[in-house]
C-alpha cells in the first residue's frame, strides 16, 4: 500500500509543485482563457457549418452594406455619407444617423489584414467579427470578476459562462453582424475599467474607462445603460456614506472625458446635454461636486454651523437644480424621455401610443421560461452570487448588486435586454459557483490536523493549507467527509456538463438560423434549404433597373438594400414614422387609393412576403394589422382597423373576410392567382389554415412580375398610367375583351364638353 | 462634345428623311383600292411630302400592322369603308396596340356610311363618342353652302378655327373657308388628352337622317359641344385624329366653289390647305417638340464646371438649361413658347419645392435654349429636375433628371473662429487650458514631497 502510495505520489507531488509555481499558474490561466475563447468562437460557428458564411437577419445587412461602403470609399466619405438608396425620396443622412463603431472596427481589421498581406473578403470579416469579439468578452468577464473576488477560479468560471451562455450567443453567432457583436465586450470591459478606476482612484483608469465608454457610444445605442448605471452606482455609494476621493476622481474623470468622447459621434451629438436619458449622469456629476464641497466645508467649519449650512445649502441647490431641469424640459431645451424609454416602465405604453415600437417582436416583454432557456443554471446561481456580494460589500460589490437589480428589471420588460443582464448573471453565478467549488474541491480538509487525508500530501500541505484558509476566511465551514465533497463536486460537475450541453443545444437549434435561408426537414430526415428570399432578391438585382424603387414593408428594407442593391422606401431604421405609415396606407387601402401614393413615390416594384403555400407564418398577412395600425395613427379617417375584421371581430382571409380586407392591396397581392395552383375549390392557405374562395382577387394597377419557388416572395410591377388616358380598371377590362358600356345610359342631365 | 456629335447625326437623319418626324410608311385603308381616285389630290399631296403610301382593304389577308412585334407602318389613314366590321387584322385591340407603339392614325368618318363597329369601340376607349346607331349628320341652317346643299343644309361652311384657347399654338388656320360636307360630329369626354380642332358653329347640330320625324327630340349634341375634327394625343405622343367628313378631303371639295347662304360672292374652298394642315399634324410633320439636351451644373464661384452631376448639396446655386426644337414640315426650327404660356421647371421631391419659369437664353438656327438659375432648397433628399410641358397639339415634353441633394459635409461648415457667437466658448476653452496648466505648474513646484505623501494616504 505504502509503496503504491509512494509510487503514485511522486508524479503527483511533481504535478502539485508545478501547480504551485506562480508562473505556471499564469501560464495555465492563459491557456485556460485561450481554450475558453476557442470554445466561445467554436460554439458560434454552427450557422456557418450548417448553412454558409452569410450575413443573418435584417439589421446586419445594413451594417454589412455600410461596411462595404466604408471600405470602398474611405472614412471621410463614410462619415458624410448621404444614402440616396434608402427612404426614397427622402434619403438618409446615414453617416450621421448610425453608430459607426462596428463598421470602423471591421474596416480597421480589414485594412490591418491587407497590410499584413492577408487577402480576406470583407464579408468573412463581418461574419466572423461577433465570434471573435465573444472571445474578448469572455476575457473581459474574467477581468471584471477578478475585481470582485479573490478566488482565482471565479474569473475563469465567469469567462467560461460568458463564452457559451445562450443569452449572449443569441446576438453573436457567426453572421450576426450587429452592433451588439462588439458592444457587449465594450460594456463588460467599460464596467471592468470603471471598477478598476473606482478601486484605485486613478485618473488614468478613469480616462481609460472614458475611452472605452466612447468606443461603446460609437457602437451601440445601448450605451445609455452605462450612462445611467455608473451614476446610479455613484449615487448609491454616496447614499451609503461611501463617498471617497477615489469615487470623486473616477467619476469626474469618466464623466468629463466620456461625455466629450460621446459627443464626437454625430448621431449622439448634443444628446448628452439635451436629453432626459443623459440627465442622471449630469446630475450626479453636479451632486458629487456638491458633496465634495460639503466634505471640505465640514472639515473647515464647526459641526453646528455645518448642520444649518447643509440643510440650507444642499436643499437650495437641489431645489434650484430640479426647478431648472423641469423648466428646461418644458421649455423644450431638454428633450423629454423618448417613447422607447417610457415603454421600459410601462409595458403597455408602446402598444397604445407607438405601434411601430410595439410591432417589433424583440420589444415584447420577456416570457419567464426565456430566462431559463437563455441562462440555464446560471439563473439560480445568480441570486446566490448577489447574496455573496452582500457578504463582503465593498464598493465594487455594490456595483454588482445595483447592476443585477436593474439588469433583471429591464430584462423582464424587453426581450432584447436579456443581453445586458447576461454579463452580470455570469459574474454573479461565477462567484457563487467558485465559492462552492473552492469549499468543496479542496482535496485536503482545511482545519483539523486529524483529517484523514493529511498524511498523503504531507510534504506540500503547508502552503496549500494556508492559502485554503485564507480563501475561505471563515474556516469554521470545513467539509470533512470525502462523501459530501465528492457528492457536491460530482453534482456541480454534472450541472456544469448539463449547462454546456444545454448551451450547445440552444445555440445549434435556436440561434444559428440565418433567417434569410430557411431550413426544413425532408421526410427522410435530410435537410432541405428554402432559399426564396435570396432567389427573389437575386431576381431583382438582375432584372430591374439600377434605380428601380422597391416598396415593401419595412422589415425587408435592409435586405433589399443589401442583397438586391435597389432603393427602398422604408427600412428597418424606422426613423420616419410618417413615411412608414404612408407605405402602410398604400398596402392597406384600395388600389385606387394606393396607386397615386405609389406614383408619387415613384415606386416601380412592390414586394410582399406570402407564406400561405408553405405554411411560413412570418408573412405579411400576419403582420398586416400592424401596417393598418401604423397607418391609422396618421390617417385615422381613411384607415380603420375595425374595417379589417369581420362583423364578429375575427381576422379572416377566406370568403368571410371583410370587404375592406378583400380590397386591400396587400390581400390582393398575397392571393393574386393563388387559386390557380389548386384544383377548383381546394385552394388553401396553410398558415391560417383556411380554404380560400374560388374567385381570386383582381389586380388592375399592378402586374405580377415574379413569384419565388415556394411563393414566399411575390413581386409586382406598378403599371404606368394608361397611354390613352383611361383608368386602369377600364383598361384592364378592355384587355380582357369586355366592351365598354356606352355613356349616356346614366340618369340625369348629360353634361357635354363645350370647351 | 458627345451631344454635339449625336446632335449632328440627328440633324443629318432628319435631313435625309425630310418628311414626317416619325417615319414615312403610310397605310391607307379603304373599301376598294379603286376608290383612291376620289382622293387623288390629297394622296398626291401626301406623296409629294414624302410618304410611301400602301393601300389595303380591311378584309385583305396580307394586311398586318405588326411584323415580328414591330410596327409595319408609321401612320394609318382610314377612309370610309362600308363593311360593318374591319376584320381580324384591325380589331380595336390591335389598333390600340398600334397607338401604344407610337403609330399615328387619321380617321375619317362619313354620314353616308355606317362607321365600323371596330372603330366605334376604339373611339369609346379614347373617350370620343359618336351619335347613336353610328348614324348622324351635321347640319346648320345658317351656315350652309347655298350652291350645293340648299335643300339639305348639310354642307357647312366654317371659318378657320383659330387657337383653341389663349396660350395654345394655332396650326390649322391657314385655310380660308372650310367646307364640311356630309359629316358626322363627335362629342369628347373630359380627358386632357383630347382636343377639338374644328367645332360646329353655335347653330349646328347633329341628327339621325334615318329617323323620319319632323322634330329632333333626343339631340345628340349641338353647337360647340359638337366637334367636327377632333384630336387625341396619347401619353407617348402618338396622334389620333378624327375628321368628321371624309368628303372634305376629296378632290371634289378641294376644287369646289362655295357660296355661303346670305352672301353674294362665291369663293374657292380652303379644304386643300386645311387637309394639309390636319394631315401634317396627324402624321407628325408639325407640332413635334424635340429635347436636344438637358444640362444642369453648379453655378458657384470656385466650383468645377462639371455637367449634370449626380449629387448636389443643399443651398447650392444651380443652373438648369434645356434645348428645344420644333419640327415644322421638313426641318427643325427653334421652339418658341406661345404667347401667354410659360415653359416651367419644377424642382421636386414628392411635391415641387421650386416652380420656375424657364427663359430663352441661346437661340441657334434650329434650337432654343431655355434656362433658369436658382438656389437649391434647404432639404436633402432625392429631387427631380422636371420639365413637364404638355400642351394641346404639341408632343409631350417630360424630362425628369434625378439628382441627390446631400447635407453639409463635416468640413463644409464655417470654422468656429469665424463665427462671432462662438468666441465666448473659445475664450472659455482657452481660459480652462491656461488655468489647468497654471494649476499644474503651481502644484508641481510648490508642494513638498512629504506633504504630498501624507495627502495621498489620506
Amino acid at each position: 500500500m505504502a509503496v503504491a502510495t509512494d509510487a503514485s505520489s511522486a508524479p503527483m507531488e511533481l504535478l502539485v509543485s508545478v501547480g504551485k509555481n506562480q508562473s505556471t499558474k499564469t501560464l495555465l490561466r492563459v491557456l485556460i482563457l485561450c481554450f475558453i475563447a476557442a470554445a466561445a468562437v467554436a460554439s458560434r460557428l454552427f450557422s456557418v457549418i450548417r448553412f454558409e458564411s452569410i450575413i443573418h437577419e435584417f439589421d446586419p445587412w445594413f451594417n454589412f452594406r455600410a461596411t462595404k461602403y466604408l471600405v470602398a470609399h474611405g472614412f471621410y466619405d463614410f462619415w458624410n455619407w448621404f444614402d440616396d438608396r434608402t427612404w426614397h425620396p427622402l434619403g438618409r443622412v446615414t453617416g450621421g444617423t448610425l453608430y459607426p463603431g462596428l463598421m470602423v472596427t471591421s474596416g480597421a481589421i480589414y485594412h490591418a489584414l491587407r497590410a499584413l498581406t492577408v487577402p480576406v473578403d470583407i464579408r468573412n470579416i463581418c461574419v466572423l467579427l461577433a465570434p471573435a469579439f465573444s472571445g474578448l468578452t469572455a476575457f473581459a468577464a474574467y477581468l471584471l470578476t477578478n475585481e470582485m473576488t479573490t478566488s482565482s477560479s471565479a474569473g475563469l468560471l465567469a469567462a467560461a459562462f460568458m463564452g457559451i451562455t445562450p443569452g449572449y450567443i443569441s446576438r453573436s453567432v457567426a453572421g450576426s453582424y450587429d452592433n451588439e457583436a462588439i458592444a457587449i465586450f465594450l460594456l463588460v470591459y467599460t464596467f471592468y475599467l470603471w471598477i478598476k478606476a473606482l478601486k484605485v482612484g486613478s485618473v488614468m483608469w478613469g480616462a481609460l474607462c472614458a475611452l472605452f465608454y466612447g468606443y461603446m457610444v460609437a457602437s451601440w445605442g445601448g450605451y445609455a445603460f452605462i450612462t445611467c448605471l455608473i451614476p446610479l452606482h455613484a449615487f448609491v455609494l454616496v447614499c451609503m456614506g461611501r463617498f471617497s476621493n477615489r469615487l470623486y476622481v473616477a467619476y469626474n474623470t469618466w464623466y468629463a472625458l466620456g461625455t466629450l468622447a460621446s459627443m464626437q459621434i454625430p448621431f449622439v451629438g448634443f444628446a448628452p446635454v439635451s436629453t432626459s436619458e443623459h440627465m442622471p449622469a449630469l446630475g450626479i456629476f453636479g451632486f458629487l461636486q456638491l458633496v465634495a464641497f460639503l466634505e471640505y466645508v465640514r472639515s473647515a467649519v464647526p459641526s453646528r454651523q455645518f448642520q444649518t449650512f447643509l440643510y440650507v445649502g444642499l436643499g437650495g441647490v437641489f431645489g434650484v437644480a430640479l426647478l431648472g431641469l423641469v423648466g428646461l424640459t418644458t421649455g423644450g431645451y431638454i428633450a423629454p424621455w423618448s417613447g422607447r424609454f417610457y415603454s421600459l416602465w410601462d409595458t403597455s405604453y408602446a402598444k397604445i401610443h407607438i405601434p411601430i415600437i410595439a410591432s417589433v417582436s424583440e420589444h415584447q416583454p420577456t416570457a419567464w421560461p426565456a430566462f431559463f432557456f437563455d441562462l440555464n443554471m446560471l439563473i439560480w446561481l445568480f441570486p446566490a452570487g448577489v447574496y455573496m456580494c452582500f457578504q463582503k460589500l465593498e464598493d465594487e460589490h455594490v456595483f454588482v448588486i445595483v447592476y443585477a437589480l436593474f439588469g433583471s428589471y429591464f430584462a423582464g420588460v424587453m426581450v432584447r435586454l436579456m443581453l445586458t443582464l447576461t454579463p452580470v448573471v455570469c459574474v454573479a453565478a461565477a462567484i457563487a459557483a467558485s465559492q462552492l467549488l473552492d469549499t468543496y474541491l479542496v482535496y485536503k480538509s482545511p482545519v483539523a490536523p486529524e483529517a484523514k487525508e493529511e498524511e498523503v500530501t504531507d510534504g506540500t500541505a503547508k502552503k496549500s493549507k494556508q492559502s485554503a484558509l485564507r480563501s475561505t476566511s471563515q474556516p469554521v465551514v470545513g467539509i470533512y467527509t470525502l462523501i459530501s465533497k465528492g457528492f457536491i463536486a460530482g453534482a456541480m460537475t454534472l450541472f456544469l456538463l448539463i449547462f454546456v450541453q444545454h448551451c450547445t443545444w440552444v445555440t445549434s437549434n435556436a440561434y444559428s438560423s440565418p433567417s434569410v435561408v430557411l431550413a426544413s426537414r425532408m421526410p427522410d430526415g435530410s435537410q432541405h434549404i428554402i432559399d426564396d428570399y435570396r432567389e427573389a432578391y437575386q431576381w431583382l438585382r438582375q432584372n430591374t433597373k439600377e434605380d428601380a424603387k422597391i416598396m415593401s414593408w419595412w422589415d425587408y428594407g435592409y435586405q433589399i438594400g443589401g442583397m438586391a442593391d435597389r432603393p427602398t422606401l422604408v427600412d428597418n431604421n424606422t426613423w420616419n414614422n410618417t413615411h412608414i405609415a404612408t407605405v402602410g396606407k398604400a398596402m392597406s387601402s384600395r388600389e385606387e387609393v394606393s396607386y397615386p401614393i405609389m406614383r408619387q413615390h415613384e415606386v416601380d416594384y412592390v414586394l410582399v412576403v406570402f407564406g400561405g403555400l408553405l405554411g411560413y407564418s412570418g408573412d405579411d398577412i400576419n403582420k398586416f394589422l400592424w401596417m393598418v395600425r401604423i397607418a391609422e395613427g396618421i390617417w385615422p379617417d381613411e384607415v380603420k382597423e375595425r374595417d379589417y375584421f369581420t362583423p364578429r371581430g375575427e381576422y379572416r382571409v377566406d370568403s368571410e373576410a371583410s370587404e375592406t380586407m378583400k380590397n386591400s392591396l396587400m390581400y390582393k397581392m398575397s392571393y393574386y392567382n393563388y387559386c390557380s395552383l389548386f384544383p377548383p375549390g381546394q385552394a388553401q392557405d396553410r398558415v391560417r389554415g383556411v380554404r380560400l374562395p374560388d374567385q381570386g382577387p383582381v389586380l388592375n394597377t399592378l402586374e405580377e412580375a415574379y413569384t419565388s419557388e415556394n411563393w414566399i416572395i411575390r413581386i409586382y410591377k406598378v403599371k404606368d398610367l394608361d397611354n390613352v388616358g383611361r383608368d386602369h380598371a377600364l383598361a384592364a377590362s378592355f384587355d380582357r375583351g369586355n366592351k365598354k358600356k356606352k355613356a349616356g345610359k346614366k340618369r340625369g342631365p348629360r353634361v357635354l364638353r363645350a370647351e | 462634345m458627345k451631344f454635339l456629335v449625336s446632335f449632328l447625326v440627328l440633324v443629318f437623319a432628319a435631313v435625309a428623311q425630310a418628311i414626317s418626324s416619325s417615319g414615312s410608311r403610310l397605310l391607307v385603308i379603304l373599301e376598294d383600292v379603286a376608290e383612291k381616285a376620289g382622293y387623288s389630290k390629297f394622296l398626291a399631296d401626301l406623296e409629294g411630302r414624302g410618304f410611301d403610301i400602301a393601300y389595303e382593304t380591311p378584309k385583305s389577308e396580307s394586311l398586318s400592322l405588326f411584323h415580328l412585334g414591330e410596327r409595319s407602318y408609321d401612320h394609318i389613314l382610314f377612309l370610309p369603308t362600308k363593311s360593318k366590321g374591319l376584320g381580324p387584322n384591325l380589331t380595336p385591340n390591335i389598333l390600340l396596340q398600334f397607338i401604344n407603339a407610337n403609330g399615328n392614325i387619321l380617321l375619317t368618318l362619313s354620314s353616308s356610311t355606317a362607321t365600323p363597329s371596330s372603330i366605334v369601340s376604339l373611339l369609346l376607349e379614347l373617350d370620343i363618342y359618336l351619335p347613336a346607331d353610328r348614324q348622324g349628320l351635321v347640319v346648320d341652317h345658317f351656315n350652309y353652302d347655298a350652291l350645293s346643299a340648299s335643300e339639305k343644309h348639310d354642307v357647312l361652311l366654317l371659318q378657320p378655327p383659330g387657337a383653341l384657347r389663349a396660350g395654345v399654338k394655332d396650326f390649322f388656320s391657314d385655310a380660308s373657308v372650310i367646307a364640311f360636307p356630309n359629316g358626322m360630329g363627335q362629342t369628347l369626354g373630359e380627358g386632357a388628352l383630347l382636343a377639338p380642332v374644328l367645332r360646329a358653329p353655335a347653330t349646328g347640330y347633329s341628327y339621325n337622317p334615318k329617323e323620319q320625324t319632323e322634330t329632333v327630340d333626343d339631340l345628340f349634341a349641338s353647337g360647340s359641344q359638337l366637334s367636327l375634327v377632333s384630336t387625341m394625343q396619347a401619353r407617348n405622343s402618338a396622334r389620333f385624329t378624327v375628321v368628321g367628313s371624309a368628303d372634305m378631303l376629296s378632290d371634289k371639295w378641294f376644287d369646289a366653289k362655295v357660296k355661303k347662304v346670305g352672301e353674294k360672292d362665291t369663293v374657292k374652298t380652303g379644304n386643300q390647305e386645311f387637309a394639309k394642315a390636319i394631315s401634317g399634324w396627324a402624321f407628325k410633320e408639325t407640332g413635334v417638340l424635340r429635347v436636344n439636351w438637358v444640362e444642369h451644373h453648379l453655378n458657384e464661384e470656385g466650383a468645377g464646371n462639371a455637367s449634370n452631376p449626380k449629387i448636389y448639396r443643399i443651398k447650392n446655386d444651380v443652373t438648369y438649361s434645356i434645348s428645344l426644337s420644333e419640327y415644322s414640315w421638313d426641318k427643325y426650327i427653334p421652339f418658341t413658347v406661345p404667347e401667354s404660356d410659360d415653359l416651367q421647371l419644377e424642382f421636386s421631391m414628392l411635391s415641387a419645392f421650386h416652380r420656375l419659369k424657364l427663359n430663352p437664353t441661346i437661340s441657334s438656327a434650329d434650337s432654343t435654349t431655355y434656362s433658369s438659375s436658382f438656389k437649391l432648397p434647404d432639404q436633402h433628399g432625392i429631387f427631380n429636375f422636371m420639365v413637364n410641358y404638355k400642351r394641346p397639339f404639341f408632343t409631350n415634353v417630360v424630362e425628369k433628371n434625378t439628382v441627390s441633394v446631400r447635407h453639409f459635409a463635416h468640413d463644409e461648415w464655417p470654422r468656429s473662429f469665424a463665427i462671432s457667437g462662438a468666441w465666448p466658448w473659445l475664450a472659455g476653452i482657452g481660459a480652462t487650458v491656461t488655468g489647468w496648466l497654471a494649476f499644474c505648474t503651481v502644484w508641481l513646484y510648490s508642494a513638498p514631497a512629504a506633504t504630498r505623501e501624507s495627502k495621498k494616504t489620506r
